[in-house]
């Protein structure tokens, strides 16, 4: 009774971990009869296989193989069911992707599929690889019917290729003499459609539909006004649809490109004045903080900080530290050198925090009365003014 | 409360405005309709025809079908009693008026069209739009569906297309995006259906007339034309002319 039990409990933590539906034989079973009994109830009771058509096999194939408890014939048996697995999933796979071979009328490739099947199914004894021979059998048999579907439309052979030339040649196509022949091989034929070709096609169409024809209102009526404007807006945005790629990109461009301007420029002023003090005065580096700090607005010196960053990180000055341990900033020559100094030494980088009580205190020991970078002219934002 | 508003004459539904009251069991039978008819006075009725008709013009502009459920909520409301006579009139209306009949396509859902009793005027087109260009592009996928047996498989169809220079990828010149064009816009009008076909990886689709096509147009006129564009006679196709020649 245990033991029945605990191959029960076997059984069952082991179906759970098993793929939906399928059920995987323990590898070992040392128990005699009781456990088979159980898997072949189970079997029966199973909810379905992949495919329709299939059912009554299963459980039959269940019945009639013996299971092989030893764990020796069980690796050998489960080796040559992996085996056919794979093989079947490989067919499976193969006649998924050569679809459209198949379906031509001049192969005979589902043909020797189906002959592979059978063969392969002589080897089945459980239900796993049946689940997986039903599963090509839907296959096949959906590209069988597409088939004949396909067969019957052949018969009176609709050329489409010639259909489609004829109706280039009605749309008025201009058959230019093209020297290379690379459109064939892309298969369209060279030539130069009008730009009425659709329209002229489409009136001669319209003789063979029975369409009613669209009514509008001629003078519009009161409640169409509202439409109209959307009517338009939306007509212009198709309109500029097509150039919207186009334009697109450029208008991005435009907008960062004064988003960066702003940023840039403002660097590049900056940087302009520190060169300016360097020219007039070579040998002194200017503190850091005198260049940055602009007693009157706590902001503008955060900005200021910011902007000068950008010149420290593009080489164009250093920030170092002097004999009394406070920043200082100096020009380095040029772009080059800055660039070598950041591939051989390392990457630095320095984080400066600064709050509002550091920088008035800041303010009042440098003495600092007025910013050295001035503030920009046109910038119309709210200016943090503080007193 | 508004249940009562609603249904005047003989008891109906139980909601509002859903889907749900447009049931066919819950709609008057024709006996009960003729009853409600005689407690309305003719002006009324008329006056409810004439609405239907306008709306039914208008909504037609786009040529997407029109739904029951949306005539008997916009226009005929609490007229509903008397629903299938207010139809009839109107349809009757469209055919001696304006030569259109009032087609329903999807009897379980209600979905009507309008198409055009009478056959195409010559003479050249005088609304210039886009329609003319669609409809071009439109019968030739129709015949080659038709060509092929009545169904065919969308990496079929834009095979042919690319031929003729369309292109899924692409932005068409006069169409613009062909793609959208074809699998959205004709399918919501109703003249192509769609239907992915099962257990394919890749999803493919397979291509066939929808309900409007059937309605205004036919396998023989579709024949015809393929037969004019490619300059040979009909029954050079002979199992789809006897196709044609036997549906009506």
């Amino acid at each position: 009774m245990s033991e029945a039990s605990g191959s029960h409990d076997l059984f069952s933590s082991q179906s759970s971990g098993a793929e939906s539906g399928r059920l995987s034989l323990p590898s070992t079973s040392g128990n005699g009869a009781v456990p088979r009994h159980d898997q072949q109830q189970r079997l029966s009771s199973r909810p379905r296989p992949p495919a329709s058509g299939e059912d009554g096999e299963e459980p039959e194939e269940a019945g009639e193989s013996p299971r092989p408890p030893e764990s020796a014939e069980g690796a050998g048996d489960d080796r040559s069911r992996r085996i056919i697995r794979n093989q079947y999933r490989e067919l499976i796979y193969n006649v998924q992707q050569n679809r459209e071979d198949m379906l031509s009328s001049k192969s005979n490739r589902l043909t020797e599929a189906l002959e592979e099947a059978n063969k392969l199914f002589s080897g089945v004894s459980c239900a796993r690889e049946a689940a997986l021979d039903a599963q090509f059998l839907v296959l096949a048999s959906n590209l069988g019917k597409e088939k004949a579907n396909e067969l019957r439309s052949e018969m009176t052979a609709f050329d489409s290729l010639a259909f489609a030339e004829d109706l280039l040649t009605f749309m008025g196509i201009n058959r230019i003499e093209v020297e290379e022949n690379d459109s064939d091989s892309e298969g369209t034929s060279g030539g130069y459609l009008p730009s009425n070709a659709w329209h002229k096609l489409g009136e001669e169409t319209e003789k063979y539909f029975r369409r009613a024809p669209s009514f509008h209102y001629m003078l519009g009526s009161f409640k169409s006004d509202p439409p109209v404007p959307r009517q338009r807006i939306e007509r212009q945005k198709k309109a500029t649809g097509g150039e919207e790629k186009r334009a697109m990109p450029a208008q991005l461009k435009k907008m960062e490109e004064s988003h960066q301007e702003a940023t840039e420029k403002e660097v590049e002023r900056i940087l302009g004045l520190l060169q300016t003090h360097f020219k007039n005065d070579p040998d002194t580096p200017i503190s850091f903080f005198d260049l940055v700090i602009d007693p009157n607005s706590f902001a503008r010196t955060v900005e200021n900080i910011f902007h000068v960053s950008f010149i420290i990180r593009d080489g164009f000055a250093r920030l170092k530290l002097d004999d009394d341990k406070l920043p200082i900033i100096e020009p380095s020559k040029d772009n080059v050198g800055g660039e070598d100094d950041r591939s051989t030494g390392a990457r630095n980088q320095v984080v400066i925090s600064l709050n509002h009580q550091e920088w008035k205190e800041i303010v009042e020991t440098y003495e600092i009365t007025e910013p050295m970078i001035s503030p920009p002219h046109h910038r119309n934002e709210e200016e943090m003014e503080i007193a | 409360m508004s249940q009562r508003k609603r249904s005047k004459g003989s008891g109906l539904s139980q909601g509002g405005d859903g889907d749900e009251d447009f049931n066919q069991s819950q709609m008057p039978t024709h006996s009960q309709v003729q009853r409600n008819l005689e407690r309305r006075s003719q002006d009324q009725v008329n006056q409810k025809v004439s609405e239907l008709v306008q709306f039914l013009l208008v909504k037609d502009q786009k040529k997407i079908p029109i739904k029951r459920a949306d005539m008997l909520k916009k226009v005929i409301r609490e007229y509903r009693d008397v629903y299938s006579e207010i139809v009839n009139r109107a349809g009757k209306t469209l055919q001696q008026v304006f030569g259109l009949q009032l087609v329903e396509i999807d009897t379980k859902h209600h979905i009507y069209i309008l198409t055009s009793d009478l056959p195409r005027a010559e003479g050249e087109n005088l609304h210039r739009d886009n329609q003319t260009a669609k409809l071009g592009l439109l019968l030739i996928i129709l015949s080659f569906i038709f060509m092929k047996g009545n169904t065919a498989k969308d990496g079929a169809v834009w095979e042919f297309l690319r031929r003729l220079r369309v292109q899924p990828g692409e932005r068409h010149e006069v169409f613009g995006d062909v793609k959208k064009l074809v699998t959205e816009e004709f399918v919501r009008q109703k003249y192509l259906e769609i239907t992915p076909i099962p257990l394919t990886d890749p999803p493919e689709f397979s291509y066939q007339w929808g309900p409007r096509a059937a309605k205004e147009t036919s396998k023989r006129d579709v024949l015809r034309f393929v037969a004019k564009i490619q300059g040979k006679d009909p029954t050079f196709w002979m199992s789809q002319y006897n196709e044609a020649e036997a549906t009506p």
